[in-house]
């Protein structure tokens, strides 16, 4: 993971996310679906411009590149298989659905209100020396640590 | 914003200086042109070759979206004509210098002969499909004595259709990004891919799907080659053509046709079939997939850049 922001910094000229990419996707949907409440969010506006979408952002393509980069490796490594919801035996796929749509709206707000998300302010943030990257790093894995216990289930 | 001083004798709006007379109706028909050409040509050349068994979602199966593809394409294009009710007058001529008299004369016997070319497989595909008339029961027998002349004849209408869709471009002497003689071979280059991906999703057997993965890796190398040597032409022409290509080369279509078209649509695929050449698994449907996603945002950028470039200036 560190050398791999040293290349993304030495390549790009920044660090590295992932939440910016579904925020481009939520605010290009909300300016698609109900232009006036995008445009008067003092939130969503700020992402908004005449010129260019704000899917233009080279977050979103390096989040496609995630995904395609990871399926490439799926397929080099044989670990591409049908499509299925890995989860614990003890609870129904329903339940882990439904706990991942949960925990992934918390970790949508939390990266806002935090300014990036555990690859955008812990990983990048921390590798550039910012104090506030160093805080949510120890915050995001010591409140993981405190509280993984309560969701135990959910995996084993 | 680009503010631009122009002074022409002539008035001609959405003519001078930018195009802006095509929208969505073109590329897709462009696109859908090429995939039915495609389709088409691997159909006609298995059954030329007398591998119909051997080939059968090929020949049969997949052809299915010939026709469908052609009468939407169509529709597309009847769609884009500003006085709908002229469109006729194009087959009151033939006009060999003139790319879209050769288009509509094709796409007249093309559409037809690929609606009989399915319904003449129709009895196979469909157990106890009766064509209740007795005359078509006759057309239908007598198709399928003639089933390799019907076939060649086809395959060359099939070959002609997909050059057309690049040539048709390329015949705007004064757009110099379509301007270009590689876009004939190119866009049938990538009908013929689209089309063989089209068929390799809709293929169950596996020696089919491993034929056909050979010949698609092939025209992905070909369509590349093409492609190399089309911006290879454009930086070494005049000052039109290099600002034509800059589009490309840092200009606004810089993103959507080196990511999408290039990257996404024939580099990734194409390792994709290799890999799964060599025997690793991959999902079936994901280079098809990306194929024809490919084509179809490389027509659509072709014509948008395409009507932005000019020689005037």
């Amino acid at each position: 993971m560190g050398l791999l922001v040293i290349l993304t910094v030495y390549i790009t000229g920044r660090g590295l996310g992932a939440s910016g990419a579904v925020k481009s996707a939520v605010v290009t949907t909300a300016d698609a679906i109900v232009p006036i409440h995008a445009h008067t969010n003092p939130y969503y506006s700020k992402f908004i411009s005449s010129d260019k979408s704000p899917m233009y952002n080279w977050l979103v393509f390096e989040s496609l590149g995630i995904f395609f980069g990871g399926l490439l490796s799926g397929v080099i490594f044989r670990r591409v298989k049908k499509i299925r919801v890995e989860r614990s035996p003890k609870i129904t796929n329903k339940t882990r659905l439904t706990a991942a749509l949960i925990g992934g709206i918390l970790f949508g707000i939390g990266s806002q209100f935090g300014r990036g998300c555990s690859s955008g302010a812990a990983l990048s943030g921390s590798a550039t020396f910012s104090f506030g990257g160093v805080i949510v790093m120890l915050v995001l894995f010591g409140t993981g640590y405190a509280i993984a216990g309560l969701f135990k289930k959910l995996w084993i | 914003m680009k503010e631009e001083l122009f002074v022409s004798g002539r008035d001609i709006p959405n003519i001078d200086p930018y195009l802006h007379i095509w929208h969505w109706q073109i590329p897709l028909y462009l696109y859908l042109g090429g995939l039915a050409a495609g389709i088409l040509f691997f159909a006609t050349y298995y059954v030329i070759k007398g591998k119909e068994k051997q080939m059968q979602t090929t020949v049969k199966w997949a052809t299915i979206i010939a026709p469908i593809a052609l009468v939407i394409g169509l529709g597309a294009l009847f769609w884009d004509l500003k006085h709908k009710l002229y469109f006729w007058q194009l087959y009151t001529t033939i006009r060999f210098t003139s790319p879209m008299s050769w288009g509509a004369w094709t796409l007249m016997l093309i559409t037809p002969m690929s609606i009989v070319w399915v319904a003449s497989y129709m009895k196979e595909m469909i157990p106890g499909w009766d064509w209740k008339f007795g005359f078509l029961n006759k057309f239908e027998v007598w198709i399928i004595k003639n089933r390799v002349p019907f076939a060649w004849i086809m395959m060359i209408l099939a070959v002609i259709l997909g050059v057309y869709t690049g040539i048709l471009l390329s015949a705007f002497n004064a757009r110099p990004l379509w301007n270009t003689s590689i876009l004939g071979p190119l866009f049938l280059t990538s009908g013929l891919s689209t089309g063989l991906a089209a068929i390799m999703w809709m293929s169950k057997d596996e020696h089919e799907r491993k034929t056909l993965n050979r010949i698609d890796l092939i025209l992905i190398l070909v369509e590349l080659f093409l492609i190399i040597h089309l911006f290879m032409g454009f930086m070494a022409g005049s000052a039109v053509k290099t600002e034509a290509a800059s589009l490309f080369l840092g200009g606004e279509f810089t993103v959507s046709f080196w990511v999408f078209v290039i990257i996404l649509g024939l580099a990734f695929p194409a390792t994709l079939e290799a890999l799964e050449l060599r025997g690793f698994h991959v999902p079936a449907w994901l280079p098809p997939f990306l194929i024809l996603f490919g084509g179809l945002v490389f027509r659509f950028v072709m014509v948008e850049a395409g009507q932005i470039t000019r020689f005037l200036y």
